[in-house]
């Protein structure tokens, strides 16, 4: 009996053995990309389970974009709860750092990706750090650009030898030229989301910057004569809705259906979009279209971004083994090398090994826009900016009426400054 | 006897027990630690300072909270009583009806409540959207223009709280259509050879026998209404939420947006007590015009 008894024992110990060497670890993985790029994504972590069959598997859940995403993260971290490894918006990191939710990146992970500064573009590096800590991987800088209906603007002499749109820079060349393209028959000369004035805010702060303007920072907003500066690039917007060349209180899926329909000859939006003109161009439904950057309306090149990034929760009396730590940091690695298939998504790699190659800088229209990283602003690094944040939702209420015309401009950006400095 | 009692007493709490205990658990436990939260100084999640009035000096003060109390008092206004009077006409309408028809009829009301908000709104997103609705020819003929109702204030809320009555209607209409079933044949045969007018009869029979069915539905509308968020938090996103707060969303902006649970547990004992208060009063209103 003895002898069976050890005989089991030692059977056992060595199945269990065994078995924890064949274990695959589970990455448990939150994304919020719904759209276009969420389905790119499904693509890359299926891909990845089939390249790890015998070690690694993602269980990937996409959850609601902006704030129920990031309440949820939030809670679930604190009760440790969270996911093993999530997507996070670098503009949303401040907020996160201050809640206690992200787990530092240590400069030894970095190491064992193979990663570090020069790996990354350097907006969207700075943006991953609070007070010289690293809380995230970038995986991608997503701009707002401008689309153009290339039969519109040719027909409209809107297209210069090269291919590309000319005669648009310049509030007053960019109004007439939407003119022109309205007077050819097309309704609209431009479509972006005027109903939603969180949305309308990357655009407002992109102008703002062109002109040398700055949004200012926590009980600081919009200092000196950058309120002005802020009225003039609303001001810009206001004057197109009064005037007949963008849709009123229009909301986001209007928007992009204005342009693909063909009633709108130009569409202000994300890059994400691109995907959807991409598989639209495929099925045949869509006429030339093209993606370059914001024109300069004021004085100098400049346009608002945000990143993806990679971000390990710190889910609270619950650290990751060194095992799983280990299959995090290699599930961030691999998406890093194999971004090119992500830039199909529209967004621009932060990785600048995927960037410079060749194969990046003969995709279309991706690489038409690329080079505008050079001239990018991201939000401050405040607890109170980013995606879905007070900041966004203070231009929602005031913006909003002043984009329609219900609110002067200057009354509007007062309240906007005055709600953000009263955040405490 | 004495002993008989006491056994009655154990088996009492044999069976109450569970239920109490649970209650005390589930509801009485956090409702006291929701006070308690209130006067704090905390973040949602974690330990928080006291703070002593101070949440509650701040709610006084509050525009905001001010502007959430109107909107959901506005919009108790425009759905408990509207929405119960049509669920009445067409409960009264259906009942008048027979066999499958019947039947068919019905479910085309109670449809809608079975639909999760998230798809109601979609649908009427689409329905009154400004460049695309089907519906904005409608509105059109009245403004000479198409109109964005979730970004036009006073639109919003009448916007929505049609939309809240084509949703909940169907329960309230069941619960009529169960009353007016309730009602015994005999007494409207008595009422017809009296020769009472078909007004008569509805005033005078229906009307009373199903008041206790109404008071129910105004009840469950009012406590239902008082606690709007979904429809009035998906309608205003990214717009001007602040004009169209209600008391609800009021607690979700400040507890997960802004990080403040101190603050939200102050708003929601406020919102606490107004439903206790509202729903004493309407039980009290009820009961005089019963004359009892």
């Amino acid at each position: 009996m003895r002898g069976f008894l050890r005989k089991a024992l030692a059977t056992a110990a060595l199945l269990a053995l065994t078995a924890g060497a064949q274990a695959k670890e589970t990455v448990v993985w939150w994304d919020f990309l719904g759209g276009g790029d969420g389905v790119r994504m499904k693509k890359l972590i299926e891909d990845f389970n089939t390249d790890h069959k015998d070690t690694i598997e993602i269980q990937a859940t996409t959850l609601d974009w902006g704030t129920p995403f990031y309440s949820k993260v939030q809670t679930s971290a604190a009760v440790g709860a969270g996911p093993d490894l999530m997507t996070y918006h670098s503009s949303r990191i401040p907020l996160a750092v201050g809640q206690g939710t992200l787990t530092e990146i240590t400069p030894e992970d970095m190491t064992v990706m193979g990663l570090s500064e020069a790996s990354f573009a350097k907006a969207p590096w700075a943006a991953v750090h609070v007070d010289g800590k690293q809380y995230a991987v970038p995986f991608d800088q997503h701009p707002i650009v401008l689309y153009y209906n290339k039969d519109k603007l040719a027909a409209a002499g809107l297209i210069g030898d090269d291919g590309l749109p000319k005669g648009l820079n310049g509030v007053d060349n960019f109004a007439a030229a939407m003119k022109k393209l309205q007077d050819g028959g097309t309704k609209y000369g431009l479509a972006t989301v005027t109903a939603n004035g969180d949305f309308a805010y990357r655009t407002f702060y992109s102008l703002l910057c062109q002109q040398g303007g700055v949004v200012g920072g926590d009980g600081n907003w919009l200092p000196g004569d950058n309120l002005q500066k802020m009225v003039n690039a609303v001001q810009v917007e206001a004057d197109w809705v009064k005037n007949g060349h963008a849709p009123a209180n229009t909301d986001y899926p209007s928007t992009v259906a204005l342009f693909t329909t063909g009633d709108a000859a130009m569409m202000v939006n994300g890059v994400w979009e691109v995907p959807t003109m991409t598989d639209l161009q495929a099925q045949g439904k869509l006429f030339n279209w093209g993606v370059i950057e914001l024109p300069v309306l004021f004085d100098k090149p400049c346009t608002y971004s945000d990143s993806h990034t990679f971000a390990i929760p710190n889910n609270k009396g619950k650290p990751q083994t060194p095992e799983k730590h280990a299959a995090v940091l290699e599930v961030i690695k691999w998406m890093e090398d194999h971004a090119l298939f992500w830039a199909t998504a529209g967004h621009i790699p932060a990785n600048k090994a995927v960037t410079d190659s060749a194969e990046y800088k003969a995709m279309q229209p991706q690489a038409t826009y690329a080079p505008l990283t050079a001239n990018m602003i991201y939000d401050p690094q405040s607890k109170f900016a980013g995606v879905a944040s007070p900041l966004f939702d203070a231009a929602g209420n005031a913006l909003t009426p002043a984009i329609n015309g219900e609110v002067d401009v200057t009354t509007a950006v007062t309240e906007f400054r005055d709600t953000l400095n009263d955040l405490q | 006897m004495l002993k008989s009692r006491k056994s009655e007493v154990l088996a009492a709490i044999v069976l109450a027990g569970p239920f109490v205990a649970l209650y005390a658990w589930m509801f009485i436990y956090p409702t006291i630690q929701m006070v308690h939260l209130s006067f704090q100084n905390a973040p949602l999640i974690g330990e928080g300072t006291w703070a002593g009035l101070k949440n509650y000096t701040k709610l006084l003060s509050d525009r905001t909270f001010k502007t959430a109390v109107w909107n959901t008092a506005y919009f108790v206004l425009l759905t408990v009583v509207p929405g119960t009077a049509v669920a009445l006409a067409i409960a009264l309408m259906v009942s008048r009806l027979n066999g499958w028809f019947q039947s068919i009829i019905l479910a085309m009301f109670f449809v809608p409540y079975v639909l999760p908000v998230t798809v109601v709104y979609i649908l009427w997103d689409w329905m009154v959207n400004v460049q695309f609705g089907v519906l904005q020819p409608v509105i059109a003929l009245f403004t000479g223009k198409p109109v964005n109702v979730w970004r036009t204030i006073p639109w919003f809320m009448p916007g929505v709280a049609i939309v809240t009555i084509w949703w909940t209607n169907g329960f309230s209409i069941l619960l009529f259509l169960a009353g007016i079933r309730n009602i015994p044949k005999e007494i409207y045969e008595a009422a017809l050879l009296d020769g009472a007018s078909r007004t008569q009869v509805f005033w005078r029979v229906t009307w009373p026998l199903l008041w206790p069915v109404t008071v129910l539905c105004l009840t469950i509308q009012l406590i239902l209404q008082l606690k709007i968020f979904d429809q009035v938090y998906l309608f205003s996103m990214g717009g001007r939420t602040q004009v169209t707060m209600v008391m609800v969303q009021y607690i979700f902006e400040q507890g997960f947006q802004r990080n403040n649970g101190g603050y939200a547990a102050t708003i929601a004992v406020a919102l606490f007590v107004i439903v206790v208060a509202v729903s004493v009063l309407q039980l009290q209103a009820a009961r005089l015009r019963r004359g009892t």
